[in-house]
């Protein structure tokens, strides 16, 4: 049985997606029930998994009995295997959000809206576990095609943001496919470990460095690195509430996991091309996102635009963990993509809740929640507390191992962009808690409407998971250094 | 929404026509295991039957219906497909791997050629539904509502 856990974890959603339509057609209700089965049984089995893995080591899945080269393999390893348990707990929690306040958001497409949800899922399952490039490609593109249709679902505003996300995703994809179409013609296989057994003859191959060059840039797309950003903040702003509070924390971040496999495990991170170690475009790269994406934050009003900017940042910060090239960044980065996936799902749930119980868009109108809803206060404010990177939250030791890790390396250069970034942060959360304490509601005598409980429940724990992933660092950390490192680091 | 033809030579040749597109549909998705051909080949010309039989005879025509119950069943191919590759696992083996059906009194061949015919069959009958929904969507919008909404 537990061999068969990676495929059963990839194909539980799949199955739930394509019974979806056919069972729920007479009976549209149950369309929530089976998703929150499914996806609540997948917590227990990544759990399962994960534990499988560091007991006996990572498992490699060949489908169909056909072995590595030739079929196709599932791979999971400690760093897929940890993914995996963020992803199906923050998609349980996305679907129990979306319960109270689909109906007015989705404009009643309740099937349409749980049938993609799974397909996203099943499909970001599969980038976790993907083991050759093609297979990759296949699943980054059902993903994004789910999310086209799921930006869009509700029409109105959202159909621009979701055509300019569709263009941008599939100029990515195609990228990405070429790239990978060179790197077959000059190595003859599509399976990453057989690749990575191939490159050190290649490197002074033209075709290589020119595939590389297009699977980097098509994955920058679809992850939203700064020059290629441009989709996400207005797909995700103008995204009916459930919807941008299940992809904002787990598409980028997904595919970020995607584009380091690539370079740890398909490339030797170490490699230097043509004088130019490819680490340090990652780590200058990473830089740049973090100080733009948070310099643009502070220019928001719109709230959930204002957070999509700050995910923009994180990745940033992120891939400067990855760009060190030594265990403690590599293990800050994956820490640091936990906490961020955490916050971001929190921070776009309080977004939804401002929005669809008390109709508050922008920073100016905060002032009229203020003080009345200590529960989305409290929320914001814990989250606040690790997006800036204090003590208690996992944000902050996420940025300490980063720091570490890169003076380790003697980046100094990405050092200062943490800083800079978290300082940014810390001035966008400072103007947003300004304008909800400092304008106090004219009229105390605002009824408001209790928040319902499935909403408190998601709230309140992504918030405390903020705080708990802060707590348990130090073993979070220790495992990822033991278990999740990529060969050769 | 697609009206019928009122052309009598039309008529008359898709009532020719039409059965022989979905016997060669069907030969196409059986030989695929031992020549050129498959579900994939073998859906699309089954949809291209389906479709030439609404083009003709109309949406509404009773020699539609199948086509109109057709539509509901997306999915359905997608299911025999995981189905059989469950059964697989059940079995023991990996996803897909036919040697591990557990059906008495056939050989590891055997089980591998029905496991790829049962596959086979679900890929045709997604790709038959694809197909026509396709057709659908371009021609009238609100039909396709209509399937998917209930």
């Amino acid at each position: 049985m537990s061999h068969q856990l990676p495929a059963i974890l990839f194909l539980l959603p799949l199955f739930a997606a394509i019974s979806m339509p056919v069972v729920c057609l007479k009976h549209h209700h149950w369309s929530r029930p089976i998703s929150v089965v499914i996806l609540a049984a997948m917590v227990p089995f990544s759990i399962l998994n994960l534990y499988n893995v560091i007991r006996h080591g990572e498992v490699r899945y060949a489908f169909s009995g056909w072995s590595a080269p030739l079929g196709i393999e599932w791979v999971a390893d400690g760093l897929a295997s940890v993914i995996l348990l963020l992803l199906s707990a923050l998609g349980l929690l996305g679907v129990l959000f979306a319960g109270p306040t689909s109906p007015k958001a989705l404009g009643g497409r309740i099937v349409h809206y749980y049938t993609l949800i799974m397909l996203l899922v099943s499909a970001l399952t599969g980038i976790v576990f993907a083991g050759d490039l093609f297979n990759l490609f296949v699943f980054l593109e059902v993903a994004a095609i789910s999310s086209y249709a799921l930006v869009g679902i509700a029409g109105g505003r959202a159909i621009f943001a979701a055509f300019r996300y569709l263009i941008l995703g599939t100029i990515g994809a195609s990228l990405y496919l070429l790239g990978v179409s060179y790197l077959y013609a000059v190595t003859g296989t599509l399976n990453m470990a057989d690749i990575a057994g191939k490159l050190p003859m290649l490197l002074d191959s033209k075709a290589l460095i020119g595939g590389l060059l297009f699977i980097f840039i098509g994955l920058g797309i679809k992850m939203a690195l700064v020059p290629f950003h441009a989709w996400l903040p207005e797909a995700y702003t103008y995204a009916p509430e459930p919807i941008s509070a299940i992809l904002a924390p787990l598409i980028t971040k997904v595919v970020l996991l995607a584009w380091v496999r690539i370079i740890y495990w398909v490339l030797n991170a170490t490699i230097v091309i043509y004088d130019i170690p490819i680490l340090l475009l990652v780590a200058a790269l990473g830089a740049l996102a973090s100080v733009i994406g948070a310099s643009l934050a502070l220019a928001q009003r719109d709230i959930k635009m204002m957070f999509a900017y700050g995910g923009i940042a994180h990745i940033g910060i992120i891939l400067i963990g990855f760009g060190q090239g030594n265990p403690t960044g590599f293990a800050g980065g994956v820490f640091y993509l936990l906490n961020d996936a955490v916050m971001q799902a929190s921070l776009f749930y309080i977004a939804g809740i401002a929005f669809c119980q008390y109709g508050v868009k922008t920073i100016d109108e905060l002032g009229r929640i203020g003080k009345q809803v200590p529960w989305l206060t409290g929320s914001l404010i814990v989250v606040g507390l690790g997006m800036i990177g204090l003590p208690p939250t996992g944000g902050f030791f996420g940025k300490w191992y980063i720091i570490l890790g890169a003076l380790e390396a003697d980046d100094y250069v990405s050092v200062a962009a943490v800083i800079l970034s978290t300082l940014l942060t810390l001035a966008y959360f400072v103007k947003l808690f300004e304008c909800m304490f400092r304008q106090s509601s004219t009229r105390s005598d605002d009824q408001f409407e209790e928040i319902p409980f499935s909403l408190k429940l998601t709230m309140g724990v992504t918030s405390a998971a903020v705080v708990i992933l802060g707590i348990f660092s130090a073993p979070i950390v220790q495992l990822l250094l033991n278990q999740a490192l990529p060969p050769g680091l | 929404m697609i009206r019928s033809h009122d052309s009598i030579i039309v008529q008359t040749l898709g009532r020719f026509l039409i059965p022989v597109v979905q016997m060669f549909g069907l030969y196409v998705l059986f030989f695929g295991q031992y020549g050129p051909g498959g579900g994939f080949v073998g859906g699309v010309i089954l949809g291209a039957g389906m479709i030439l039989s609404i083009l003709i005879f109309g949406y509404d025509a009773s020699r539609s219906r199948f086509a109109q119950k057709v539509l509901h069943g997306d999915g359905v191919g997608m299911l025999i497909y995981a189905g059989v590759g469950g059964l697989c696992m059940i079995g023991g083996g990996e996803f897909l791997n036919y040697a591990n059906l557990e059906i008495p009194g056939l050989e590891i061949a055997s089980r591998r050629s029905l496991g790829i015919v049962l596959t086979q069959i679900g890929v045709a009958v997604d790709v038959m539904v694809t197909a026509i929904s396709i057709v659908f969507s371009l021609s009238a919008e609100e039909i396709i509502e209509d399937s998917i909404d209930g």
